[in-house]
C-alpha cells in the first residue's frame, strides 16, 4: 500500500550534539507503528520534526506524495498530523476545552470565542474516550491520569490522517491503556496511520504491525512486528548484547548505609521501609509517577512526606527535610542528589567543567572562605570520567549529552559522596557514554558507595542495579533481586497489588 | 572561518562600555580637545563616584538575576538625616555608622522579599524607594532641608597620593568587590545562582541566602553612594539621587554584566560609569538640555539590552 | 486516582462558594477579598467623614479613579503574559502634551493613538525579537517618552481641544461622562479579554511562562509573538486613553501628570488578585483594585492627609500585595 507519510534522509543537530543522522520513515494507512529506541535515541525528535516543532537540518517529509515543509506546529495540524507529546503539554489554567481547542478556537459573531460550541466538542470527544469530565474543569484541578488522557483527546483531532502518540500510556494503569489501545485500533480501522511510542514492551507486541528502531540518531532498521521477539528486539535497540552494556553485579555487600523506616508518602498512601547497603545499587522501579520521584524527592526537601524517618549509618536525618536547606544537609551528610534535568536542573551550561566540577565542594565551605583551587580533584576527576573535552576550561554547554551527564555525575563523585540518589543516569546520552557512566557507577559502589536509581527505562535498572524495589500507588509493592528481574515480573508486581 | 569566528566570539565578550569609553573619548578628544585635561576630567569623575559605588552594589544583585531600584530612596533619607538638623551635634562617624546601617535594613528587607517571598525585584525595590521618597518628603513638607556638616564638604575636596579621595574610594571599592567575587566561595555562588538558579540549589548553594547577601551588600553599596553623594552637594535636597539607580543599572549593562551574566567582571561596569561621566561632560559642554539627556540615556540603556538580548538569544 | 470512566464517573465539582470566592477552580485569582477591602473602606469612610456619600464626592471618585482604572486595564493585559509595562506612566503624559500642541481634535486624537501604537509596537518588538527583559525595555521607554514630552512641553499648560474637555466634564440625562466612558472602557476591554481569542491566547502564554511551559501555547499554533506585541500595543493605547481623559480633566497638557502612574497601575492590577507571574487574572479584579486605590486617595483626601504621606502609603499597599502573593520564580 502506498504511504501516507513518508519521512527520508531527515538529520538534524542541536548546536554541537547530532541527534539525528539521516534517518527515514513511511507510514502507511491503517497501520500503527512502533517506534522504538532508548532516551536519546532520537524518536522524540522525529516525531517533533513530523509534527512542525523542530525542522531539519536536512531530508524531505512527503504526504500522500506531496513534499511538505512545516514551519511551525499549525502547519503539520493543517497537513492533518496530530500529536500527543511526551511532556505534558496542557496548560493548568485553562481548562479542558480552551486546552483541547487552543489556537484553533470554534469562532462567532465578530470573533467572538463560542465557548458553548467549544464546550460541547470537547465533551464529545472526551466521550469517544470514554471520560465524563466537565470540559469546563480548569486542567489545574485534574489528576495525573486525568490529564494523560485529555492530554490525548486533546491529541486525537477528528480530522488528522496521521497520529503521534509519543509515551502515551507512561501514567496510566493497565485497564486505561487497554481502553486507549480500543482507540487505536478504532482509528487504525478507519485507515488512520498511527506512530506509537512507548517503552513497555507488551504494548508494543499487543498493538503494532510495523516497528522501526533507532539508535544514537540512526536508523537501526523497520521491520514487521510479526517476525520480532521481544529479545530480538531489544537487541537492535542497545545495539549489542546486554551483558556487554552493564558491567558485573556487586559479589558481596556492606552494612545498612541508608535506612528508611515507616515511610508514608502522602496521608493516604500505605506506609513502608526499604534500606541500602554498602556497596549496593538499588532501582525503585513500576509505572511512572507512582511515587519514586517523590520519595527521592522528599529527602532533599522538595517534598513533604507525610511520615516516616530517615538514618544514615545510625545517625538520623531531619525529615521532613526543608526546600531550602534540604539538598545542603543531606550533602553535609555525605548523600548527593542528582537531578534528572541535567540542562535545567543540573548543569550550569555557561561555565567552565570545572566550576561545574567543583561547585559541590565549594559549597560545603563557609561562604567568605577563600575559594580553593582544587588542581588535583578536577584532574583526578576529569581522568577517571574520560571526558573528552577541549580541558577544564572549556563550558560545559560545549560538550555532548554523555559528556555533559558524566561531568554532572563527576560533581558528586568529586564531593566524595558515600550515597547517590539518581533520576534518570543516563537519559538522553549515546550508547557509548551510557556503557561508562554504568561503570563508573560500579567503581563508586565498588569503593563503599551505594546508591538508589530511578529511570524510566525497565532494562537500564534490571541491567544496572542489584536489587528492585517496584513501586505502585505511592507505596512500595515488591523486591526482586535484579538478576531474577524481567520487565514482565515488574509489571506484574505493580499491577498485581 | 572557524579562526574568524572564534575571533569574532572573542571581540563580542569585550564588555560594550570599553569601546563606549573610547569613542566617547575620542570625540570628546575631538570636539573640545580643552576638556582633555586630568584636573577637569578629575572633577567630573568625582562628581560620578556616587554612581561609581551604587554600580558595585547593582551589578552584584544583577548577576544573581535580580535587580535594585531602592537606591535613590536610601540616598534620599540618609541625605536628609545628615542635612535636615534633627540630629543635632551628632559626629560624622554617628552619621556614617546611622548611613550603614541603613544601607544593611533597606537592603536585608530587599533581600528578604526577593529570596524568601519571591516578590518581583523590580516592584519590591521600586515600592520601598517610593515608601522611602514619600517619607522624607513627608518630613521635609517638600522643602529642602538645612546643610550639610562641613566635615563631609572638608573631606571630600580633599585629595590622596594625587587622586581626589572619593575617587580613590571608589577605585578601592571597586578592587576589593574585584577580589571578593573573583576569590571567595561567595563569587562561585554568584557565579552559580546566575547561571542556574536550580542547578546551584542541586549542588548545595544555598540559593536564597547567596541573593539576600547580594542585597546587603547592594544596600550597604547605596549607604556609602549616599554619603559621597551627600558631601558632593554639600545641602540637603528632596530630589538627590533619584535617577541613580537607573543610571546605575544602565552602567551596569553597558559593562557587559546583565542579569545572570558577569562576563564584563567589575571593570566591565567601572568604565560603564566612566562612559557616563565621559558623556555627561559631552552633553553639558554641547549643550544638550535635560529632555535630550533623558532621551539620550533611555536609548543608551535600550541599545546595550538589545546588544545582550541578541547576543543571548538562542541560535 | 484511577481517570474517570463509564464504570467509575468523575464526581462532578460540587459548585463550592467558598471556592468561587477563593478564586478557586478558576483562572480569575483571589479578587473577592480586595472587593470586601474596597467596600469596608467606602463604609468607614461613608461612617467617618460627612463629605464621603455626598454625590459630588461620589462623580468626583469615578473621575478621580477612571485614569487609573483604564490604565490598569491596560497594564493587565500585559501582567497577564508575565510581563510589565513601565512606560505608561510617560504615555500618559505624552498623551496629554499632544492634545494641548493646539490644533483640531480629529488631528490630535488620531495622533496621540497612532503614537501610543508606535510605542506599544517597538516595546513589544523589543521584548520580542530582541529577547529584551519587558522591565529594561520598557523602563528604557519610559525615559525616552519622557524626554519628547518634556521637550513638547517642559512645563504644564497649552490649550486642550474642547470636544476633550466636554466629554470628562459634562453630563448626558443627568449622569457625568465619565460614568459613559467607564462603561465604554469596560465593554472594550471585556470584548478584548472575554469575547475574542486574543485574550484567552493571552491567558494561554501567561499560563505557560508561569508554569515553566513556555512552548505549549506556540506548539498549538498560538501566535506567541503577534499577541504578547498586541499585549504592549493595548496597554499603551489604554494609557494613551487615560491620557485623553486627563487632559480633559486638567485641561492643559502636563509633563508629570503620568509621574508614578505605572505603580499605580501594578498596584491596582496587583491588589485585584492578578499573578504578576502570568496567567490569573480579571477584568473585574483590575477595576475593583482600581477603585480601592482611588478610595484610598480619596479617603486620604477627605481626612486631609499630606500628599507626601500619600506617596508612601501607596508604596507600603503595593509591598503589601506583591508580597503576599508568592510565586515560583525568583528575581526580576
Amino acid at each position: 500500500m502506498a504511504s501516507l507519510v513518508e519521512m527520508s534522509n531527515i538529520a538534524k543537530a542541536f548546536g554541537g550534539s547530532i541527534a539525528l543522522k539521516s534517518v527515514s520513515l513511511a507510514l502507511t494507512p491503517g497501520s500503527v507503528h512502533a517506534l522504538m529506541g532508548e532516551n536519546g535515541a532520537g524518536k522524540s525528535t522525529l516525531m517533533k520534526i513530523l509534527a512542525g516543532v523542530h525542522q531539519p537540518d536536512a531530508g524531505e517529509i512527503r504526504i500522500k506524495g506531496e513534499r511538505v515543509t512545516f514551519a511551525r506546529p499549525k502547519d503539520a495540524i493543517a497537513a492533518g498530523i496530530s500529536t500527543v507529546f511526551q511532556e505534558l503539554s496542557l496548560l493548568p489554567n485553562l481548562t479542558i476545552a480552551e486546552n483541547m481547542f487552543l489556537g484553533r478556537e470554534p469562532t462567532g459573531w465578530l470573533g467572538t470565542v463560542d465557548y458553548p460550541t467549544m464546550n460541547q466538542l470537547a465533551e464529545r470527544a472526551l466521550a469517544e474516550l470514554g471520560l465524563s469530565l466537565d470540559p469546563r474543569t480548569l486542567v489545574a484541578d485534574l489528576t495525573i491520569a486525568e490529564r494523560q488522557f485529555v492530554e490525548i483527546a486533546h491529541g486525537i483531532k477528528a480530522d488528522a490522517n496521521v497520529f503521534i502518540l509519543d509515551e502515551p500510556t507512561a501514567a496510566l494503569n493497565a485497564a486505561d491503556v487497554e481502553k486507549l489501545n480500543r482507540q487505536i485500533r478504532r482509528l487504525r480501522d478507519a485507515g488512520k496511520a498511527i506512530v506509537y511510542i512507548s517503552h513497555r514492551m507488551d504494548e508494543i507486541f499487543a498493538i503494532c504491525d510495523t516497528v522501526t528502531v533507532l539508535k544514537d540518531g540512526e536508523l537501526v532498521g523497520t521491520k514487521p512486528l510479526a517476525q520480532m521477539t521481544p529479545d530480538r528486539l531489544i537487541a537492535m535497540m542497545v545495539g549489542r548484547e546486554l551483558k556487554d552494556l552493564f558491567p558485573p553485579r556487586a559479589t558481596e555487600l556492606g552494612e545498612v548505609v541508608l535506612d528508611i523506616r515507616d515511610f508514608r508518602i502522602d496521608a493516604a498512601a500505605k506506609s513502608f521501609s526499604l534500606s541500602l547497603h554498602k556497596g549496593e545499587i538499588i532501582a525503585l522501579a513500576g509505572l511512572e509517577g507512582q511515587g519514586q520521584q517523590k520519595l527521592l524527592r522528599a529527602l532533599v526537601g522538595l517534598f513533604q512526606p507525610a511520615a516516616g524517618t530517615v538514618s544514615k549509618g545510625g545517625t538520623t536525618l531531619p525529615l521532613p527535610a526543608s526546600a531550602a536547606s534540604g539538598i545542603r544537609r543531606l550533602q553535609a551528610a555525605r548523600i548527593g542528589f542528582i537531578p534528572e534535568d541535567r540542562k535545567d536542573e543540573g548543569l550550569f551550561l555557561g561555565l567552565p567543567v570545572s566550576h561545574n566540577i567543583t561547585m559541590a565542594l565549594h559549597a560545603g565551605r563557609p561562604s567568605l572562605a577563600l575559594a580553593k583551587p582544587y588542581q588535583r580533584e578536577i584532574a583526578e576527576t576529569l581522568a577517571s570520567l574520560q571526558v573528552k573535552s577541549a580541558g577544564s576550561e572549556a563550558p560545559v554547554a560545549s560538550l555532548s549529552g554523555g559528556n555533559q551527564q558524566k561531568v554532572l555525575l563527576g560533581r558528586y563523585l568529586a564531593a566524595d559522596m558515600d550515597v547517590l540518589l539518581i533520576e534518570e543516569p543516563t537519559r538522553g546520552v549515546d550508547i557509548g557514554a551510557k556503557s561508562e557512566i554504568y561503570k563508573l557507577l560500579r567503581r563508586f559502589t565498588a569503593k563503599g558507595g551505594a546508591a538508589i536509581v530511578l529511570s524510566r527505562e525497565t532494562i537500564e535498572l534490571i541491567g544496572l542495579c542489584d536489587r528492585i524495589y517496584v513501586m505502585h500507588a505511592n507505596t512500595l509493592v515488591g523486591e526482586m533481586p535484579a538478576r531474577e528481574a524481567t520487565e514482565h515480573r515488574i509489571l506484574d508486581a505493580a499491577l498485581v497489588a | 572561518m572557524i579562526l574568524a569566528d572564534k575571533t569574532w566570539q572573542r571581540l563580542r565578550r569585550i564588555p560594550p562600555s570599553y569601546l563606549v569609553f573610547a569613542a566617547l573619548l575620542l570625540t570628546l578628544w575631538v570636539l573640545r580637545p580643552h576638556m582633555m585635561n586630568p584636573n577637569i576630567l578629575g572633577i567630573f569623575i568625582r562628581q560620578i563616584v556616587p554612581l561609581g559605588i551604587l554600580v558595585l552594589g547593582q551589578l552584584l544583585v544583577m548577576r544573581v538575576r535580580s535587580i535594585d531600584l531602592s537606591g535613590g530612596g536610601v540616598i534620599l533619607l540618609i541625605n536628609y538625616y545628615i542635612s535636615s538638623g534633627l540630629f543635632p551635634g551628632a559626629s560624622m562617624m554617628t552619621f556614617v555608622a546611622m548611613a550603614i546601617a541603613t544601607g544593611l535594613v533597606i537592603g536585608t528587607f530587599n533581600g528578604v522579599m526577593i529570596a524568601k517571598r519571591r516578590v518581583s525585584a523590580v516592584i519590591v525595590t521600586l515600592a520601598v524607594s517610593i515608601v522611602l521618597v514619600g517619607f522624607v518628603q513627608y518630613l521635609s513638607s517638600g522643602k529642602p532641608p538645612g546643610d550639610v556638616p562641613a566635615m563631609f564638604a572638608a573631606l571630600y575636596n580633599t585629595k590622596l597620593l594625587g587622586i581626589p579621595t572619593p575617587v580613590l574610594l571608589w577605585i578601592v571599592l571597586t578592587l576589593l568587590m574585584s577580589l571578593f567575587l573573583a576569590r571567595t566561595v561567595f563569587g562561585r555562588a554568584v557565579a552559580s545562582v546566575g547561571e542556574n538558579l536550580s542547578a546551584a540549589h542541586f549542588s548545595g548553594v544555598a540559593v536564597e541566602r547567596t541573593v539576600i547577601v547580594a542585597h546587603i551588600l547592594a544596600g550597604l553599596m547605596a549607604a556609602l553612594a549616599a554619603l559621597v553623594q551627600t558631601a558632593s552637594i554639600a545641602v540637603g535636597s528632596v530630589r538627590v539621587g533619584l535617577d541613580l539607580p537607573i543610571l546605575a543599572v544602565a552602567a551596569t549593562i553597558l559593562g557587559g554584566v546583565v542579569f545572570g551574566r558577569g562576563e564584563g567582571g567589575v571593570w566591565g561596569p567601572f568604565f560603564g560609569v566612566l562612559s557616563f561621566a565621559l558623556l555627561f561632560i559631552l552633553m553639558t559642554t554641547l549643550g544638550v538640555d535635560e529632555p535630550g539627556k533623558l532621551i539620550i540615556q533611555g536609548f543608551i540603556i535600550l541599545l546595550a539590552a538589545i546588544f545582550y538580548g541578541v547576543r543571548s538569544a538562542k541560535p | 486516582m484511577p481517570p474517570s470512566s463509564p464504570d467509575h464517573p468523575a464526581q462532578p465539582m460540587k459548585p463550592s462558594y467558598l471556592k468561587w470566592l477563593l478564586g478557586q477552580g478558576s483562572r480569575q485569582g483571589l479578587w473577592s477579598l480586595p472587593l470586601f477591602i474596597a467596600l469596608a473602606i467606602a463604609l468607614g469612610l461613608s461612617l467617618t467623614t460627612q463629605q464621603f456619600t455626598s454625590t459630588g464626592n461620589l462623580f468626583n471618585l469615578i473621575t478621580q479613579a477612571m485614569p487609573l482604572i483604564i490604565t490598569a486595564i491596560g497594564q493587565m493585559f500585559v501582567i497577564l503574559i508575565g510581563g510589565l509595562d513601565l512606560s505608561v506612566g510617560s504615555v500618559i503624559s505624552l498623551s496629554t502634551a499632544i492634545l494641548a500642541l493646539g490644533g483640531p481634535a480629529y488631528v490630535l486624537i488620531p495622533a496621540v493613538f497612532l503614537l501610543a501604537a508606535l510605542i506599544g509596537a517597538v516595546n513589544g518588538l523589543v521584548v520580542t525579537r530582541l529577547n529584551v527583559h519587558p522591565i529594561i525595555a520598557t523602563l528604557s521607554m519610559q525615559y525616552i517618552v519622557l524626554g519628547v514630552t518634556r521637550i513638547l512641553r517642559p512645563v504644564s499648560g497649552g490649550t486642550v481641544p474642547d470636544i476633550v474637555i466636554a466629554s470628562v466634564s459634562g453630563t448626558l440625562l443627568g449622569i457625568p461622562l465619565p460614568v459613559f466612558w467607564g462603561i465604554a472602557v469596560l465593554l472594550l476591554s471585556w470584548k478584548l479579554l472575554h469575547g475574542a481569542r486574543f485574550g484567552l491566547h493571552l491567558f494561554a502564554i501567561g499560563g505557560g511562562i508561569a508554569s515553566g511551559m513556555e512552548k505549549v501555547a506556540h506548539n498549538f499554533g498560538v501566535a506567541e509573538r503577534r499577541n504578547i506585541l498586541l499585549a504592549y500595543v493595548t496597554c499603551s493605547c489604554f494609557a494613551a486613553l487615560a491620557g485623553v481623559f486627563l487632559a480633559g480633566r486638567i485641561v492643559s497638557g502636563d509633563p508629570n501628570v503620568g509621574l508614578l502612574f505605572e505603580l499605580d497601575a501594578i498596584t491596582a492590577v496587583a491588589i485585584g488578585g492578578t499573578q504578576l507571574s502570568g496567567g490569573v487574572g480579571s477584568l473585574h479584579g483590575t477595576v475593583i483594585g482600581a477603585l480601592v486605590m482611588a478610595l484610598l486617595a480619596n479617603g486620604m483626601n477627605l481626612t486631609n492627609m499630606s500628599p507626601f504621606i500619600q506617596t508612601t502609603v501607596k508604596g507600603a499597599i503595593l509591598l503589601l500585595v506583591v508580597g503576599l502573593q508568592s510565586r515560583k520564580k525568583m528575581g526580576l
